[in-house]
């Protein structure tokens, strides 16, 4: 038989436990309560009996036999609660208010007993009722009881450990009921939070945890979960924004190659061609399409890399001053006036291949970008605040400020740049290192329209402080 | 020249072997890093053609295998990890060059020449000659035919690579890492304007012409 939900869930089995050890404890605790107070009522009444005992052996030792039984009638005349017996040398009563000596089987000396009184309650019922006395003879040879009646203690050490023990059934209850309905309410969050869950590993990740902005942990795992979602959603979203990147992107040319290399097969069969110029048209796809491949792979890899690969503390002015020079007759062969300012010692800390791949792509596109008899400018600086800043500014077309941030995207290409070759991953893959290296990339107006070109565009890719 | 290729990809190394066949050169396969260290500790090979990743013993293993057994050959690891780190594991572990998957076949021919060739010339040289054109590596003076050639920094630098790797190919790629030291693809045709001005001044005025473009492939320096 499967108990129902409840009785399996977590909550409740801590309260079930926590119970039981409540339990465990209260019931050590009213163990000792009772046997202290047994423990001291006997001893406080046998401390009695003792004194009542020395008592009546000092009148019989001082005054004689009859002095005692004098007293001992006295005694039982005035009442209380001791118990006296005086009986012969035979063991038979004489004076006393029992009838006779509890102590059966006396064996001689000081011999002290519990035992039970037979009597009759307030209602008249009968009542055994706790009592203790000693027997002891007398140098005369009599025998002497002395007891007393602890009937009374006994019957409040009863009751009150039958009030302790209904104290503890009803904390016992109450913990039960609150313990299920703590569970049942913990077992509602979870659920829903385990709802969320079991939606997303079964693909739809859509749903969310509901936030009470409670502030207790159950609140901040849903936060956390949101978030967690949030990121995956966006992630699975940008894979697929890839994947249908790449498969345009790949798709033309690969079919365009195929639609060739078809035509330049059935050409060749029919002895007309050699062949010979679409296989070498077909290469340079290939090259153009691996180049591509790289691309988009490396940029994939820096997303993914948690931290930055091989790094090296590097002067970055090297760096700049090594792309320049190898920029430059590509600038000046499109007859663009390339400069650079670069400031002595940029200590960073990076990887260099990528920091390096990075530079030569902001510079690699303001050539692209920037029509003959343009300008483009390369510096290195410090900021203020201390982060290295490469910046690259020209005077081509520029890029509308609400397009700035898409074209950071992957594959992406703005409408009239399509008719340049490349994959549109070359900002992306900035923006890739610059993020993996914890910087930035900022998109800025250039230097505005002047004599006919502009507006221009200024990129930098910001990295901080060494 | 004897090449060894260990590749685990038979279709790969077969395309491979035949390519380097065409290319005049003789070749040995072998499916995995074990059976490869078993070739190459017969010898005679002069360049080592190993990919990284095989099953029973990987590139690594058998190069630091071969390294530690003193067995110097060239060896040109093939990868499809193109990381930053990759390469360096792969330069550490004892090969000389490292060329990442997918590349295109004049890459590798290129790369593999360049491996034996640095390995015959292996004594000092202080002055290189190809046909007329001389370069002095101490004076850091160029010429052709007896002419002085004025020569930047880096197109000394870009010539003394086309010399030493003479009538070989050597594509874009190679240059770049050889003499920038950078290891990355570099979007337009920068490489091209360098070796475009270094051939501006060392061809021009002369009947013929020895910095050769090659399709597909690179450049190539002919005496």
């Amino acid at each position: 038989m499967r108990l129902p939900s409840v009785f399996r869930r977590t909550p409740f089995r801590l309260t079930l436990s926590f119970l039981a050890l409540f339990a465990l404890a209260a019931s050590a605790l009213l163990l000792y309560i009772y046997f202290a107070s047994r423990a001291e009522a006997e001893g406080r009444a046998q401390a009695g009996i003792q004194r009542e005992l020395d008592a009546l052996t000092a009148i019989y030792r001082e005054r004689g036999a009859d002095a005692l039984n004098a007293e001992l009638i006295d005694r039982t005349s005035k009442g209380g609660p001791y118990l006296f017996l005086l009986m012969d040398r035979q063991g038979q009563p004489q004076t006393g208010n029992v009838n006779e000596s509890p102590i059966v089987g006396y064996q001689g000396g000081e011999q002290w007993e519990s035992f039970r009184l037979s009597g009759a309650d307030a209602q008249g019922r009968v009542a055994r009722r706790a009592a203790m006395g000693v027997q002891l003879q007398l140098s005369g040879g009599e025998l002497l009881f002395v007891g007393e009646d602890i009937g009374d203690t006994e019957q409040y050490l009863y009751r009150l450990s039958m009030v302790l023990w209904g104290a503890a059934g009803l904390v016992f209850l109450l913990g039960l009921g609150g313990g299920l309905l703590v569970s049942r309410q913990v077992e509602g969050a979870l659920g829903r939070l385990n709802a969320v869950v079991d939606a997303a590993r079964s693909g739809d990740l859509k749903p969310r945890v509901a936030v009470l902005n409670t502030g207790d942990e159950l609140d901040e795992l849903g936060g956390n979960l949101n978030a967690m979602l949030d990121r995956l959603e966006q992630s699975m979203a940008s894979i697929r924004h890839a994947g249908d990147a790449i498969a345009h992107d790949l798709r033309s040319p690969l079919t365009r190659m195929r639609a060739r290399l078809e035509v330049a097969l059935i050409e060749a069969e029919a002895g007309r061609v050699d062949g010979r110029e679409a296989l070498a048209l077909a290469l340079d796809e290939t090259d153009d399409l691996l180049k591509t491949f790289n691309a988009v792979l490396s940029i994939a890899r820096l997303q993914a890399a948690s931290d930055i690969p091989d790094p090296e503390v590097f002067d970055a002015a090297e760096l700049a001053t090594d792309m320049a020079e190898l920029y430059d007759p590509a600038a000046e062969d499109k007859s663009l006036d390339f400069q650079s300012e670069i400031e002595r010692g940029l200590d960073i800390r990076g990887n260099r291949a990528f920091l390096a791949q990075a530079l030569a792509n902001l510079i690699d596109n303001a050539l692209k970008y920037t029509p003959a008899g343009g300008a483009v400018m390369l510096r290195a600086r410090h900021r203020s605040s201390g982060e290295v800043e490469f910046s690259v500014t020209d005077t081509g077309p520029g890029i509308a400020v609400d397009d700035r941030s898409r074209v950071l995207e992957r594959f992406v290409r703005l409408d009239d740049s399509r008719s340049e070759s490349g994959a549109g991953l070359g900002l992306s893959l900035v923006q890739a290192v610059a993020e993996l290296h914890g910087g930035r990339v900022d998109i800025d107006d250039g230097p505005g329209v002047i004599d006919g070109y502009g507006p221009g565009l200024r990129v930098a890719l910001v990295l901080p402080v060494a | 020249m004897r090449i060894l290729i260990v590749e685990d990809d038979k279709e790969a190394s077969a395309v491979m072997a035949r390519g380097l066949s065409e290319a005049g050169h003789d070749c040995l396969t072998a499916p995995d890093g074990a059976y490869g260290l078993e070739a190459a500790n017969q010898g005679g090979f002069d360049v080592l053609v190993v990919d990284r990743m095989m099953p029973r013993l990987d590139g690594v293993g058998m190069v630091e295998t071969l390294r530690r057994q003193g067995d110097q050959t060239p060896v040109l690891f093939l990868s499809a990890l193109g990381e930053v780190e990759d390469r360096v594991t792969g330069l550490k572990a004892g090969a000389d060059d490292y060329l990442v998957k997918p590349y295109a076949f004049p890459e590798l021919i290129a790369r593999i020449e360049a491996l034996a060739r640095r390995r015959e010339t292996g004594s000092v040289q202080t002055v290189l000659k190809v046909g007329d054109l001389e370069m002095n590596l101490i004076s850091r003076e160029v010429s052709r035919a007896g002419q002085d050639i004025d020569l930047q920094p880096r197109e000394f630098q870009l010539l003394e690579f086309l010399m030493r790797n003479a009538g070989q190919s050597v594509t874009r790629t190679m240059l770049l890492e050889k003499v920038w030291e950078y290891h990355f693809d570099p979007q337009t045709n920068v490489i091209d304007v360098h070796i475009s001005r270094l051939r501006s001044k060392i061809d021009k005025g002369f009947d013929r012409p020895m910095l050769r473009t090659e399709r597909g492939a690179g450049y190539r320096l002919e005496p």
